[in-house]
């Protein structure tokens, strides 16, 4: 039954990626409008997924790539939707539905195995560590798709092509705004769930860190994010800057990022 | 049946003889009275503008058109020669298709403004409160409104500015999004400096700074704009707090430096600024528009996205005209029902009136039966009569959606003498 209405939301999400794009092609908001309501329709399907998928586990669906991936698609959108009705900026959702609709389908490579989970991580300090973490870089990742968007809409208005594609980018200041807000909201989230993992490492193996590369690759995270965002509120670093820097910051995390996953074991890799 | 369209329009005649036919116009007289009277016209719109005067008008024949220039050339005063060379007549398909892109901005200066469309809508109204229109002119004037609004939705043609100062709002707005709680500086004054402020007050922009050399200048157009006037030797405070500066003064050298902007940029904690230099020889050194953060418009950069602007609605109007077609397909179906209409009803009025006659005509026989028979009889006759009409009704009307069918209708008209026995 979860194997089913997942696969509903991945239809969904599919839906909404292309209607997105479509909207990109023709130009016409009615057409991202209802990519917007078919995402939040994926949302709602894919919670569906999530709580049946909890049943039938019996825990919290946080660990193993399946529900892990599934989770990070989730709390995507979820930022996103909820970023959407406060800013009414849709154009970041032709980024954000294509990426979740991948996610989705790296999720559902592993979908209906059961991962045998060790006990220790049967604890909902877990779940909250797990679901914070994400939610901080899901809005990190949406401050640099901003800032990226920042970038090509800088540069065309410097060199004076205003072409039709930046015509249909959003307002310099707007963009700036997300990045801002984006953040703002991530840091203390992302600072709230490393917070929770050293509590439970520290109830768990004694000790609160470890030199586990996952650690170490969040609390670059977290150093990068906390200096931007330093920068952003006692510096005035704004703009260009700002939107060059969280680019910047997301592709050193991307790397690292792929490069633990590669090259290092890790108490994070729990199969 | 005819429509006739008599005009001129800013391609055709210069301005000095439009405005002849257009001040006459307005003397106290009654142009639409006049068409009106005009022998074989039957509905009328009479419309003047500064680029155009047109006359459409649904008359009897097309002979009316003779009328119509009487008209023209006694309200221009214009000798027969000039007149030929300035006015255009269009009838039926080609007056519709006209109709239709003037009222959709094909045809106008500048292609896409929207003026028109509100400026055909009072010539209308007028004709309305005069009754001079009737069922033709006012469907095809509703179907002119609906296909000038299908164009502006479905087409750019009326999208992005093709002035120069409405081209720096349109970037003011790509770059602040909302103008409101915006501030503009404007150093020196001009005609043009002083449009683009007030298209952007109009935005909602709420405060002005001016600076001029000449204090008193400053003191007199800030009074203009209710905003402040800056004496010239703070213009880097004034830099400071503006977010769109918009600078035209006949200075020789830089009066906004770089260094100037960078200082300002840096106590204004980078907010975003915006400096539109219209000023010709420049005032604002094109350094600046390297720094981070600042965006540095010329009058020959807000040209160019003018022009570039001005090539997309050409492209955009091929769409238009396409749509324009397909406008104009409809209501000519419709048209030549229109056309057909009353010589199907005279048909049928007649093979009625045939039958009830013939009813009459043995109606001692026909007492002598039961009322239910009597019925039968006359139900009888009339599913005859459908019977036979039914095909040439249906034809008459295929024929007139695809081809037109004046000359079956008139074969009809005469072979049944619909039109009174001759």
């Amino acid at each position: 039954m979860d194997i089913l209405v997942f696969k509903a939301a991945l239809a969904a999400y599919l839906f909404s990626a292309l209607g997105y794009i479509a909207s990109l092609l023709v130009k016409r908001v009615h057409v991202a409008r209802i990519a917007t309501w078919l995402l939040a329709a994926a949302f709602v399907i894919h919670a569906g997924a999530l709580v049946l998928r909890f049943m039938a586990i019996g825990r919290a669906p946080v660990v193993g790539l399946h529900d892990m991936h599934s989770l990070i698609a989730w709390i995507m959108t979820g930022v996103y939707l909820a970023f959407q009705f406060k800013t009414k900026t849709r154009v970041l959702g032709v980024f954000v539905a294509p990426v979740a609709f991948l996610v989705m389908v790296t999720a559902s490579a592993g979908l209906g195995g059961t991962v045998t989970a060790s006990p220790k991580l049967e604890h909902s300090l877990v779940t909250i560590h797990v679901i914070l973490s994400l939610a901080g870089e899901a809005l990190f990742v949406l401050a640099a798709l901003a800032g990226l968007m920042y970038l090509i809409q800088d540069k065309r208005i410097k060199e004076k092509k205003i072409s039709r594609f930046s015509r249909f980018l959003p307002p310099l200041t707007d963009l700036d705004r997300i990045n801002e807000l984006c953040l703002l909201w991530g840091f203390p989230l992302l600072t709230l769930g490393v917070l929770t993992g050293s509590i439970w490492a520290r109830v768990v193996w004694g000790s609160a860190w470890q030199w586990d590369a996952k650690m170490i690759w969040t609390l670059l995270a977290w150093v990068i994010f906390a200096l931007l965002l330093h920068q952003r509120l006692a510096i005035g670093w704004r703009g260009r800057k700002a939107a060059l820097y969280s680019v910047a910051a997301l592709l050193v995390l991307l790397l690292t990022f792929v490069m633990e996953k590669s090259f290092f074991t890790t108490v994070h890799r729990f199969l | 049946m005819s429509l006739i369209l008599v005009g001129m329009n800013h391609k055709t005649a210069p301005l000095e003889i439009r405005e002849r036919l257009s001040i006459t116009c307005e003397d106290g007289s009654d142009p639409l009275a006049e068409v009106l009277r005009t022998p074989g016209v039957e509905e009328a719109l009479f419309l003047s503008t500064c680029n155009r005067v047109e006359i459409l008008a649904r008359a009897g024949s097309r002979e009316a058109a003779e009328g119509l220039y009487g008209f023209v050339f006694r309200y221009g005063n214009l000798e027969r020669q000039e007149m030929d060379r300035c006015l255009y007549t269009h009838y039926d398909r080609e007056a519709v298709r006209h109709l239709f892109r003037v009222t959709s901005s094909l045809d106008s200066l500048v292609m896409g403004e929207p003026q028109i469309l509100g400026q055909v809508k009072d010539a209308y109204r007028l004709s309305v409160e005069r009754k001079a229109t009737g069922a033709v002119l006012n469907k095809l004037l509703h179907h002119a409104f609906r296909t000038a609004k299908r164009i502006r939705t479905e087409t750019g043609i009326a999208a992005n500015a093709v002035s120069v100062s409405f081209a720096a709002v349109e970037l003011a707005k790509k770059i602040f999004g909302s103008l409101r709680g915006k501030t503009i500086l404007l150093i020196g004054a001009g005609e043009m400096s002083e449009l683009a402020a007030r298209h952007l007050i109009g935005q909602g922009a709420p405060r002005i700074l001016v600076v001029n050399r000449t204090h008193a200048r400053a003191v007199s157009m800030a009074e203009e704009f209710r905003g402040e006037a800056v004496p010239f030797d703070e213009l880097a405070r004034a830099l400071q707090e503006a977010d769109i500066v918009i600078s035209s003064t006949g200075a020789a050298g830089w009066v906004v430096t770089a260094p100037m902007v960078a200082s300002a940029l840096r106590r204004r904690k980078n907010r975003l600024l915006f400096l539109i230099d219209i000023a010709v020889p420049r005032d604002i050194d094109p350094a600046a528009g390297d720094i981070d953060n600042v965006y540095l418009y010329n009058i020959d950069h807000l040209q160019e996205v003018v022009d570039e602007n001005v090539r997309g609605r050409l492209a955009e109007a091929r769409k238009a005209e396409d749509i324009v077609a397909e406008e104009l397909d409809r209501y000519e179906g419709w048209f030549h029902t229109l056309e057909v209409v009353p010589t199907i009803v005279s048909l049928r009025e007649k093979m009625d009136g045939i039958v009830q006659g013939e009813m009459e005509r043995v109606s001692s026989w026909l007492e002598g039966l039961s009322d239910a028979d009597r019925e039968r009889v006359q139900i009888l006759a009339s599913s005859i009569v459908n019977k036979i009409l039914h095909d040439p009704i249906t034809g008459l009307k295929e024929e007139s959606q695809e081809n037109g069918a004046a000359a079956y209708a008139e074969a009809l008209r005469r072979l049944f003498r619909l039109d009174g026995e001759k």
